[in-house]
């Protein structure tokens, strides 16, 4: 089994910064007007997925 | 490039911040990523008419419309009215958030303020720990600049308080999550803000109709992120519109996704900065809104840095003074807030369809949440015990 990354719909993602606020481990900044997950800091804890309203972000192989 | 004062970002907070420093002689300069002020809107732009007061917005362009009183509707429906009429004349305004924000920028810049678009703040400068200015990235070039102070006014993200060393990470408990439709051709009349409560419709949070103007509504939700699921804000709001028989006519001109802070305000104060608005928490943990204490904190802010410039120390004692001036204006009510806000999680639907009901023709000496507090001790002596010491929190925020 691959380990799982969260990552952030580009296209999706309407830039609230919601997810940034609540990162627990600060890994996630926005980029290009756009969050984006840096994986070296990420422990794939799922809080920013259940918190982006829109659905935004995810896990992926 | 070196200034007493640089501010990163242009929202309500660092707009004001910049305008009262300047006019106390400070030379400031605002930096903000985006491509202009204000753009996009990520609000409901809902605001208490107490800004008239201010002197802080000329004109009247950035009014969408006057409301008239606030219907808050329980779980099952019953409805409590807060209506101008009983509580004075002062209710509340939509705004065209765009122009707001960028009224505030003007006043700033007439002031004297410089602004730079496009520059996004990566980083603090540190001199030998010492704060002492940040790094800008814009377009393709990064560059310092040198201040005395750096002001966070960076909203909920907050990456500068999380570079001086606070700790502004939000639990998942003291977040708002939210979306929000500008709904055009709605086949609604009403001149109130509009709240509706429950667990099914909005888990921790509530969903908003706020008219702005004609037939076009901001019809939003927000939600607790400890009680959401992805992409539930969005599917609970589409829910709700298409179950009223009003909005659901209406076509969208805008959708925005927003975080909202409903935590506990922060230590706001190091040596040679500070944080103002969103950045500092200032948003209220009960309504989400944060405009007046952005334009509240943001003139001691200013003021506050002003005397510091004219006596050329920037420590946190001198500082400090802005910490203890926001305290005493709004840190009180907002610490009540977050007390109420935690004991309102708890009650269940058909706790809160009780008190609306025993509600429903009270009259409200004014248009807050403390005549609401106020009311239902009245009402509900068996309340007091977990409600009194909300009203000495009160007490104490007079
Ligand atoms: C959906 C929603 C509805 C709301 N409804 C209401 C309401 O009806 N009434 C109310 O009073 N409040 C409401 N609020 C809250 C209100 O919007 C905020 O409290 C207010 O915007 C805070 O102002 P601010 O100046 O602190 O931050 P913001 O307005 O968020 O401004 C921050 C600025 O900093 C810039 N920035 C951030 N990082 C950087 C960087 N690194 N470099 C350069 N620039 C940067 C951003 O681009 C932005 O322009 C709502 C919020 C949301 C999300
Ligand atoms: S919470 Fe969702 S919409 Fe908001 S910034 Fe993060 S990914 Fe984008
Ligand atoms: S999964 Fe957890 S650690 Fe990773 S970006 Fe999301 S909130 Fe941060």
């Amino acid at each position: 089994m691959g380990k799982l990354n969260t990552k952030v719909d580009e296209r999706g993602c309407l830039a609230c910064g919601g997810c940034i606020s609540i990162c627990p481990q600060a890994a996630l900044i926005m980029f290009g007007g756009r969050a984006f997950v840096r994986e070296d800091k990420c422990i794939c804890c799922g809080i920013c997925i259940k918190t982006c309203p829109i659905g935004a972000i995810c896990e992926v192989d | 490039m070196e200034y007493d004062v640089v501010v990163v970002g242009s929202g309500p907070a660092g707009s004001v911040t910049a305008r009262f420093a300047a006019e106390a002689g400070a030379n400031v300069l605002i930096l903000e990523r985006r491509a202009e002020v204000g753009v996009p809107v990520l609000c409901g732009e809902g605001i208490s008419q107490r800004v008239d007061k201010w002197d802080m917005l000329e004109g009247k362009r950035w009014i969408a419309s006057k409301m008239d009183g606030a219907k808050i509707y329980s779980p099952n429906g019953t409805l409590v009215t807060l209506s101008k009429e009983v509580a004075g004349n002062e209710t509340g305004y939509v705004v065209y958030r765009d122009i707001f924000d960028q009224e505030l920028a003007r006043r700033a810049v007439k002031a004297g303020a410089k602004i730079l678009m496009r520059a996004e703040v990566t980083d603090l400068l540190k001199d030998g720990g010492k704060i002492s200015g940040v790094k800008v990235r814009q377009f393709n070039e990064e560059f310092n600049i040198k201040a005395d102070v750096v002001v966070g006014a960076d909203g909920v993200e907050s990456k500068i308080g999380q570079w001086a060393g606070f700790n502004t990470i939000l639990k998942p408990g003291d977040l708002e999550t939210c979306v929000q439709y500008t709904l055009t051709n709605v086949d609604h009349k009403s001149d109130y803000c509009e709240f509706f409560l429950g667990k099914k419709i909005a888990p921790g949070g509530y969903v908003w109709i706020f008219p702005k103007g004609k037939d076009t509504f901001n019809v939003g939700i927000g939600i607790l992120a400890s009680l959401s699921k992805p992409g539930m804000p969005l599917k609970l709001l589409n829910k709700f519109i298409s179950n009223h028989s009003d909005l659901k006519k209406g076509e969208p001109v805008r959708l925005l996704a927003g975080a909202v802070p409903v935590a506990n305000p922060i230590e706001t104060v190091r040596d040679n900065l500070l944080l103002v608005g969103d950045a500092a928490r200032h948003s209220d943990p009960i309504t989400g809104g944060g405009l007046t204490t952005a334009l509240e904190g943001g003139k001691i802010a200013g003021v506050t840095i002003g005397k510091a410039v004219e006596k050329k120390t920037f420590d946190k004692e001198i500082l400090s003074i802005y910490e203890t001036n926001w305290k005493e204006t709004f840190g009180k009510k907002l610490h009540r807030d977050y007390v109420l806000k935690n004991i309102l999680l708890d009650f269940e639907d058909k706790t809160l369809n009780m008190l609306a009901d025993s509600l429903k023709d009270y009259k409200f000496e004014e248009f807050s949440t403390l005549s609401l507090i106020k009311a239902l001790v009245f009402k509900h002596p068996t309340l007091l015990m977990k409600l009194k010491p909300l009203l000495k929190l009160s007490e104490k925020s007079k």
